[in-house]
């Protein structure tokens, strides 16, 4: 399941739309229901790509946030008709209780469906797209990339040795910590700086600055990632022009709407989860591609 | 046809009233493997910085330098960078990049090739070195040799005719460093690309060198063939020299003189060819102690010295996951020992050396100092009891003059005056010239010394070296030799790790054999190396290849 399989094997550019659009329309629609579904495909994009790993470490996180949502919504706004009690002199109504919970499946879908970014947007892919825009910052982010480990191990091992010479911020008083700290930071930098000079010369040897940069990173633009992009027009199309109709979203304020769903809200809903499945396609075809070739051995 | 022409270059560094070149005149022909030889600050670095125009130091210059004919400041910028390439000796500094993929690309970046063509040399390139398994690796995680190969690799990226080396092997260990060179020599064989190299340890360099130029006090001293250049060595009996001289060389050359021998002109270079000239000579091979043999311990009773330093039953990884560097090592060290501590490359030396100085904790096992647990000593007590010197002497600074660092060394170890505890340290040293310089503007060599220095204010009764020979020049590793027995003649035990196997047999008591996490050979030196054919000296091997032909 590496790159080149799936959903993963998309051209950066495809990838870009797919989640700007999968977070627009996340947005954009503010139905339970939807919502719901749409957290269900954004789960199922997750277990697909890495068995949920990623999505698991996240939890936790999401949970806090979402419940925290929940809670204080109906707690600091009080709009609605419908009061449900009153919490000391605070009243609690339905609708901010429901605008709430909505909002929160709405968070909730969001960073569902973003943790799975982190998966299918390598390093790679960003400087490709990042390069086309600048090519000079990708550069300096490229290097900035190599040199944060670079630093890191170089702090280690620099509080290693200073540790016997009594240069530590393990103890001490704070006043002596803090001047042992400034002093570890001051060496590493001039240590890293006096380095930079040879990196610099490095550069230069090989005749960075003698003209117009290209870029290797290379990507192709491949007859999957026309079809990908197709559908996810058809299926934008689709969802845009419900959404304009008035649909994919719920009457809460003033007064709680109907929880069912109109024509309109089941295209939305319908366009929307086909939207984010969409490249799952890949991910099917690709491994039916790997059965076939295991049984076939 | 000549590449290079120089014609009479006399170099200054700004501020600087000695010129750091005088008057070279060098002609530097296509296709030939040039080696660079002289001590530190002979001007070799400066030679071929002004060669490579796009790093050339500041300052004033006088004289030529001609590249195919046309002075180098009138080539245009891409075509000079692209027709020279140059590598330098830090193999982490010229790592530009984060990915090897992508340091690979970045020379054909600056030069706005076509992505096919990136991508095709790209695989050619990769191709040769083998590089294909760590083209998406990070760069951060590759060894030494590996960033040092990367290094070349991405030069020859432009295609470059002519190739710069400024002492590319001096941070790598013995194993790599033979490596690079063999991909050094096939570019200059298979590809015909001139190739101009300067390095102190030129051992394994003589036998693929074409021509080797010498310089002093930056002015060329010699400059003809590899053979020539060993004679004019010898026959100069000056030991800035000899020392330089592979010593294989120089023990046959002891043997058998060249005045004495029927073929003068050829004198060995290797230890095959050491062989056939004494059997040439047709004399019977006395392998003397005088070179070989360590100093005798002063008449001490081994087996009763006293125990100073023990590890037992020790346990080292660095992560859950990662496998274990040391696997229940055990080890001695007695009072009075220069224990040297040999091994492959990761093979946990330094990782052992950190545990016995107390800077990391086993996850298993026990070190005792004196009997004692080292964990349960104040940290003070043990920091000074125990010194140790990191590879990278750069580590032990932390102020903004050796001075400074000095005083505070001083007045840690309680010294009454610290300053002049320092001072007297230092002239000890004999650094007192360098006690106002910033610990970064020194070179290797004083690094080394103003380390050892800093750590032996603390008066500790043992001294852990991690690699203290790595990248010193001949006369500067004879130095610290020096100073090294002065203190272990005072009482001061050593322990030190290395891959200088010469190094080693000159001074060492004992030597270990660290391999798998555990100690597999642990001995006085003759016995140790009189074992071995890979960790030993050429004339060990020597001996045993004579010993396995006698039996």
């Amino acid at each position: 399941m590496t790159e080149g399989f799936g959903l993963r094997s998309l051209h950066p550019i495809v990838i870009l739309t797919y989640y700007a659009g999968g977070i627009t329309f996340g947005m954009l629609l503010f139905h339970p229901y939807i919502l719901l579904a749409g957290w269900v495909a954004a789960v199922i994009v997750n277990l697909h790509l890495d068995g949920g790993r990623e999505w698991r470490r996240w939890s936790l996180a999401m949970l806090v946030g979402i419940l925290l949502i929940a809670i204080m919504n109906p707690i600091l706004s009080h709009r609605g008709r419908t009061v449900w009690f009153y919490w000391g002199d605070i009243p609690i109504t339905m609708e901010s209780v429901v605008y709430g919970l909505t909002l929160a499946m709405s968070m909730l879908n969001l960073l569902t469906f973003f943790v799975t970014y982190r998966l299918v947007m390598t390093e790679q892919k960003f400087l490709f797209l990042f390069s086309r825009v600048s090519p000079k910052a990708a550069l300096v982010a490229m290097m900035a990339m190599g040199l944060v480990p670079r630093l890191r191990r170089r702090m280690q091992e620099l509080m290693l040795i200073q540790r016997t010479r009594g240069v530590t911020v393990a103890e001490g008083s704070l006043a002596r910590r803090a001047r042992n700290g400034t002093r570890l930071v001051g060496t590493l930098l001039s240590w890293t700086l006096e380095d930079a000079l040879q990196t610099a010369d490095s550069m230069q040897a090989r005749g960075y600055g003698t003209g117009a940069r290209s870029s290797y990173l290379g990507f192709k633009f491949r007859g999957r990632d026309g079809a990908t992009i197709a559908g996810f027009t058809v299926c934008a199309a689709l969802l845009l022009t419900a959404w304009a109709n008035g649909h994919g979203f719920m009457a809460i304020y003033p007064r709680l709407g109907t929880f069912s769903l109109s024509w309109g809200d089941g295209l939305a809903l319908a366009a929307y989860i086909a939207f984010l499945i969409l490249p799952l396609g890949w991910e099917w075809r690709d491994r039916r591609a790997w059965l076939i070739t295991n049984y076939s051995e | 046809m000549a590449h290079y022409e120089l014609q009479r270059v006399t170099f200054h560094y700004p501020e600087q009233t000695s010129p750091a070149l005088e008057n070279v005149s060098l002609s530097l022909r296509s296709g030939q493997f040039i080696v660079l030889c002289g001590p530190s600050g002979s001007g070799k670095s400066t030679l071929l910085r002004l060669l490579k125009r796009e790093v050339s130091p500041g300052g004033r210059m006088s004289g030529g330098i001609l590249l195919d004919g046309t002075p180098i400041q009138d080539w245009p910028a891409r075509g000079l960078a692209a027709h020279v390439g140059m590598v330098m000796q830090n193999p982490d500094n010229q790592l530009v990049v984060d990915t090897v993929e992508h340091e690979l690309a970045f020379g054909m970046e600056n030069f706005g090739l076509e992505r096919d063509m990136m991508r095709r040399r790209m695989a050619e390139l990769a191709g040769f070195f083998g590089l294909e398994p760590l083209l998406s690796r990070k760069t951060d995680e590759l060894s030494g040799g590996q960033k040092q190969t990367v290094n070349l690799a991405a030069v020859l990226m432009l295609q470059p005719r002519i190739l710069l080396l400024d002492e590319p092997l001096a941070q790598l260990d013995p194993l790599a460093a033979r490596e690079l060179m063999g991909m050094i020599k096939r570019l200059n064989e298979e590809w015909g690309i001139t190739v101009v190299m300067s390095e102190h340890r030129i051992d394994d360099l003589l036998p693929l060198a074409d021509r080797v130029v010498r310089m002093d006090g930056g002015r060329v001293a010699f400059d003809g063939d590899a053979r020539a250049f060993v004679l004019e060595a010898w026959n100069r009996e000056d030991n800035a020299w000899t020392s330089v001289l592979p010593s294989i060389t120089r023990w046959a050359l002891e043997q058998v003189p060249p005045e004495e021998h029927p073929a003068p002109s050829l004198p060995p270079l290797t230890v095959k060819e050491a062989r056939a000239w004494l059997d040439l000579a047709n004399r019977t091979r006395t392998l003397g102690q005088q070179s070989t043999a360590a100093p005798s311990v002063e008449g001490e009773g081994r087996g009763a010295a006293q125990k100073l330093l023990a590890a037992q039953e020790l346990f080292f990884a660095y992560d859950k996951r990662s496998p274990a560097v040391l696997r229940g090592l055990e080890w001695q060290l007695r009072r009075g020992d220069w224990a040297v501590l040999f091994g492959g490359n990761g093979s946990g030396k330094s990782t052992l050396l950190q545990l016995l100085a107390g800077l990391r904790p086993p996850q298993r096992g026990i070190v005792l100092w004196e009997g004692k647990p080292l964990g349960k000593m104040n940290a003070k007590e043990r920091y000074s009891s125990i010194g140790y010197l990191a590879q990278n002497p750069v580590l032990h600074y932390a102020h903004d003059s050796l001075l400074e660092d000095m005083i505070h060394a001083a007045g840690r170890a309680g010294e009454t005056d610290p300053p002049q505890a320092a001072r007297k340290m230092a002239e000890r040293f004999g650094i007192e010239a360098l006690l106002r310089r910033h610990p970064h503007d020194m070179s290797g060599g004083e690094q080394q010394l103003g380390a050892l220095a800093l750590t032996l204010l603390g008066k500790p009764s043992l001294l852990l070296l991690d690699e203290p020979t790595k990248g010193l020049d001949p006369s500067a590793k004879r130095i610290l030799g020096e100073h090294l027995r002065h203190i272990h003649k005072e009482g001061t035990t050593l322990a030190m790790a290395t891959h200088d196997v010469e190094f080693a047999a000159a001074y060492a008591t004992r030597c270990s054999l660290l391999f798998h996490g555990e100690i597999v050979a642990d001995g006085d030196p003759e016995n140790f190396f009189r074992g071995n054919l890979f960790y030993a000296t050429p004339m060990h091997r020597l001996l045993a290849l004579e010993e396995a032909t006698n039996r």
